[in-house]
């Protein structure tokens, strides 16, 4: 028997499972730049880079509702069923996870403001930097293996998402440090410290998209489980 | 010739607790075989479904299980099925017995045109289930109370059944069936005539008579599928390709073809 | 493509003028057709109805009779036997010989004939059923002889060349009609009467009760043989070579001719089984080969249409082949069996040509008592009749036909009450 399988008998089944997925991309794309962007600001201290970010991120919000508006129109028209159901629900899952991507891309907008009126910017400089790199990174490399259906590239962004939770860690033993050394730059220190805390976030939120990859090549629902779990079930289902 | 050679049935098609067992079950409508090599086991008090495309063999494959294909001369069947370790198929099985442990509902609702009273009480009566007029009406009472269909006809017992409407002439069957107390109740399409509310109301009934019966039912709907059973089969071109726990099915398939059916990618 | 330049629309319009002609020459034809078989039929039923309504009546001469004790012998105390050999005919003859006054044999027995050999056992069974009649003058209507009928119903006033009357005996009728004693009536001995030679004596009572036994004797060995049949067949033969090969030759038995079982029953039946000739038995046994086929075959489709739901619903509770069939299937086909029989019946009852092989055409004056005695049909006495010289008979074949087809009429509309009646809907 030669059938396509790859084809709905329903031509515009497909078309709207496409579009869901194009516009998550798209979506994907903005949140992805957000994030550079206020990484860049931080880095930088270019205010109308940071400005920028702000004002974007209603156009992210946007795009949130539309894309959910999409997958609840294929929920009822369709009743999708095995792949199709589980590419539903994870790309309303992943659009979610993306919008608070976005909404952590303005905080740190937010914060990088308030920072840069400040002498002591340079608090972290490289931790952040290098932390930034690294969740930029993680948005491309979990909506890449989303494209793919690659779930070793999904299982690489977990780890990555590992080492981040690494380098927070040591980021924050470092702040204390300058707490303690000097409490004068407590309220700046608490300032980079939620900066920091929403690069970690923003590297949470790529990991559960990633997650989402596992669950809509394989079935498995990895949410919740260890970096060693995950390999585990990632395996076992290839 | 089969489609997939030496095919091995994906999932889990044994149960721990089996009412009925098929092994290596074939059928054969002349020089055509219809059914290969099926292996399949349902476990008690389950509801499992039976899915595929048209011309698939689920609705043969069922009618094997209570020796319904007998009536069909051309029809053979090979291999064994057994309902509590007793063969069906041994020559010593009387199928009028066999027939009253396994009960079946068909796709159209098909009441006798008799008396909604004359309708249940038929079953009993030919197998002499009850020794008085009032023995019989307490098994009418009973079977169209556990239909759900009691207290929309009670006041009407006597007019005939083929008066009801068809989601009404549908329970009727299914109290018909349950009036002669089976094991198994085979169901083959029940809803496929019927309006979406006579449909939730008879998988409303399939959910409640879980408690007593084994239910195998046909289906062309794949909602439907998901919504009363336990256990799904999926059967492509006569052969069992998959049987798996029912959510499993619906969201992680294990065959590729089940996949393609479910998801609308043919059927 | 042809027409490229005329738009999808026109094309349609444009032979839409083309499929309306075609629709109403059809409907033109269908009617003309249905129009020539109604007239055909008015014709047939207005011809055998101009023909034999005339039969329904009879001719009477009303006159006042002496009962002379002395003449006939007879007294108050004389028994039947002596009744029955009295001399009534002759003092029929007394009696109009003293009302015209013949002269010489030959105008004496012109009167005579004009007065039927039924008016003195008319007297007769007057004397009978009441002996105080005797010695008293009775008046009575005295069948006048089929001649006379004719003339009365048919000739006055345009007397031919072609009546069988001489000047003498219509001089004597018209008197007669002056006086008003030439009268008809309705005709009960049609009805009442076996076969006779004499025209105005002749009914069809004999026919229909022959008629009638024979087709109980039909009815009662086709229908049960039939359905039987018609069920072995249909539910439980198995589907094989020998089974086929009784099939095909059921419905070659429907498309025998006739005659050919006629043959057949005067070979078997009579030649071989010694049953006796002529009689409903025979005739019976005939008919029922001959209705047998129909019976069976719709029988066969009275089965075939019972839903096969219905057949499943009830194998499915368990209930074994008998019961299925039994409970089930007979009742539902049983409509239309009694359809198909009531159809082979009323085609048996206008059958002539195997009867008349197996001796039914024989002259029969007697009423039938039972299935054993001999009789005729009603269709093979109106053949009989049919070949008759007598003009009076030639009313009396049409007035058979029209009670035949009274039968058949009434035995069509049965079937056809029958199965609304019974036909269920599911």
């Amino acid at each position: 028997m030669d059938m396509n399988f790859n084809q709905h008998i329903s031509g515009q089944f497909n078309a709207d499972l496409e579009a869901i997925r194009n516009h998550m991309m798209g979506m994907g794309g903005l949140v992805e730049r957000q994030v550079a962007n206020a990484v860049e600001a931080i880095c930088s201290g270019d205010t109308r880079i940071a400005d920028d970010v702000i004002r974007r991120e209603d156009e992210v919000d946007q795009m949130e509702v539309a894309i959910d508006h999409e997958c609840t129109q294929i929920l009822v028209r369709r009743q999708p069923a095995a792949s199709d159901l589980r590419m539903v629900l994870a790309v309303s899952r992943v659009v979610r996870d993306l919008e608070r991507i976005g909404d952590e891309a303005s905080k740190i907008a937010i914060h990088t403001l308030e920072v840069s009126d400040n002498a002591s910017s340079h608090l972290c400089q490289q931790a952040m930097r290098y932390m930034g790199a690294e969740v930029v990174k993680m948005i491309s490399g979990a909506l890449d293996a989303f494209a793919r259906h690659d779930v070793d590239g999904a299982v690489e962004v977990v780890r990555t998402d590992k080492r981040v939770d690494q380098q927070y860690a040591s980021a924050l033993r470092e702040l204390i440090t300058y707490m303690m050394e000097d409490p004068r730059s407590i309220g700046q220190a608490i300032n980079i410290l939620w900066i920091l805390r929403a690069i970690e976030r923003i590297g949470d939120h790529a990991r559960n998209i990633s997650e989402q990859v596992i669950y809509l090549v394989s079935g498995t629902d990895v949410r919740h489980s260890s970096l060693t779990e995950i390999e585990e079930k990632a395996a076992t289902k290839e | 010739m089969s489609i997939i050679e030496n095919h091995q049935t994906h999932g889990a098609p044994f149960s721990d607790s089996p009412k009925l067992t098929a092994r290596n079950v074939g059928v054969y409508y002349g020089d055509k075989q219809a059914i290969f090599d099926v292996s399949l086991d349902i476990g008690a008090n389950e509801v499992i479904a039976l899915i595929g495309p048209s011309g698939c063999g689920k609705s043969t494959f069922l009618r094997c299980l209570n020796r319904m294909n007998d009536t069909i001369d051309i029809c053979r069947v090979t291999g064994d099925i057994e309902l509590d370790k007793e063969n069906i198929y041994d020559p010593k099985m009387d199928v009028v017995p066999l027939r009253a442990r396994v009960g079946m509902v068909f796709q159209k609702p098909n009441p006798f045109p008799k008396s909604i009273y004359d309708n249940i009480a038929y079953g009993p009566r030919i197998h002499g289930l009850a020794h008085s007029r009032v023995e019989l009406d307490e098994i009418v009472e009973k079977s169209l109370q556990r239909a759900g269909l009691w207290s929309e006809v009670k006041d009407r017992l006597h007019a005939p059944g083929t008066g009801l409407s068809g989601g009404q002439q549908q329970r009727l069957c299914i109290a018909r069936t349950i009036a002669v107390d089976p094991e198994v109740i085979l169901m083959d399409e029940p809803c496929s005539a019927l309006d979406p509310i006579a449909t939730a109301k008879i998988e409303e009934l399939i959910d409640e008579l879980r408690e007593n019966y084994t239910i195998a039912i046909v289906t062309h709907s794949m909602q439907q599928a998901a919504r009363v059973s336990q256990r799904t089969a999926y059967f492509h071109l006569g052969q069992l390709i998959e049987v798996n726990p029912t959510d499993q099915v619906f969201t992680t398939p294990e065959h590729a073809l089940t996949e393609a059916y479910i998801t609308g990618r043919f059927g | 493509m042809t027409n490229t330049s005329m738009t999808t629309r026109e094309k349609v319009e444009h032979s839409m003028k083309r499929r309306r002609a075609a629709e109403s020459r059809f409907r033109l034809y269908g009617m003309a057709s249905v129009l020539f078989g109604l007239l055909c039929l008015v014709v047939l039923f207005g011809d055998i109805l101009s023909k034999g309504g005339s039969a329904f009546t009879q001719t009477f001469i009303e006159t006042e009779i002496q009962l002379d004790g002395d003449y006939l012998g007879l007294d108050a105390s004389s028994s039947d036997q002596d009744v029955r050999n009295a001399n009534f005919s002759g003092l029929v003859k007394k009696h109009f010989r003293a009302m015209v006054n013949p002269d010489g044999r030959k105008e004496r027995r012109q009167l005579y004939s004009l007065i039927s050999a039924g008016a003195a056992w008319q007297l007769q069974s007057e004397v009978i059923a009441d002996r105080s009649l005797i010695g008293s003058s009775l008046r009575i209507d005295l069948l006048a002889d089929d001649d006379v009928d004719q003339w009365f119903k048919h000739d006055r006033g345009h007397e031919g060349e072609h009546s069988r009357l001489s000047e003498l005996q219509l001089q004597w009728l018209n008197t007669w009609v002056d006086e008003g004693a030439l009268k008809t009536r309705f005709n009960t001995r049609f009805f009442t009467n076996g076969d006779s030679r004499e025209p105005e004596l002749a009914g069809i009572h004999g026919a229909i009760k022959g008629t009638f036994l024979t087709l109980l004797v039909t009815f009662l060995l086709s229908f049960p043989i039939g359905v039987a049949a018609a069920i072995y067949l249909e539910e439980f033969a198995p589907k094989n070579k020998i089974t086929e090969f009784v099939e095909i030759n059921i419905n070659n038995l429907a498309a025998v001719p006739s005659i050919t079982f006629g043959l057949l029953g005067l070979a078997i039946f009579i030649n071989i089984f010694g049953v006796a000739r002529s009689t409903p038995l025979v005739g019976g046994l005939v008919l029922t080969l001959m209705t047998l086929p129909t019976i069976i075959i719709s029988g066969r489709a009275a089965i075939k249409a019972v839903p096969p739901s219905i057949r499943e619903a009830a194998f499915g509770l368990g209930a074994s082949k008998m019961q299925v069939v039994f409970h089930h299937v007979l009742p539902l086909a049983l409509p239309g069996m009694l359809t198909g029989t009531i159809i082979g019946m009323a085609q048996a009852l206008g059958e002539t040509a195997p009867l008349l092989m197996i001796g039914m055409v024989a002259f029969v004056v007697d009423v039938p008592g039972f299935i054993n005695d001999p009789s005729t049909v009603l269709p093979v006495q109106i053949f009989l009749w049919s070949d008759s010289p007598e003009r009076a008979f030639t009313e009396r074949t049409s007035g058979a036909i029209i009670v035949l087809l009274g039968f058949l009429i009434v035995m069509n509309t049965a079937a056809v009450m029958l199965r609304r009646r019974l036909e269920r809907r599911w």
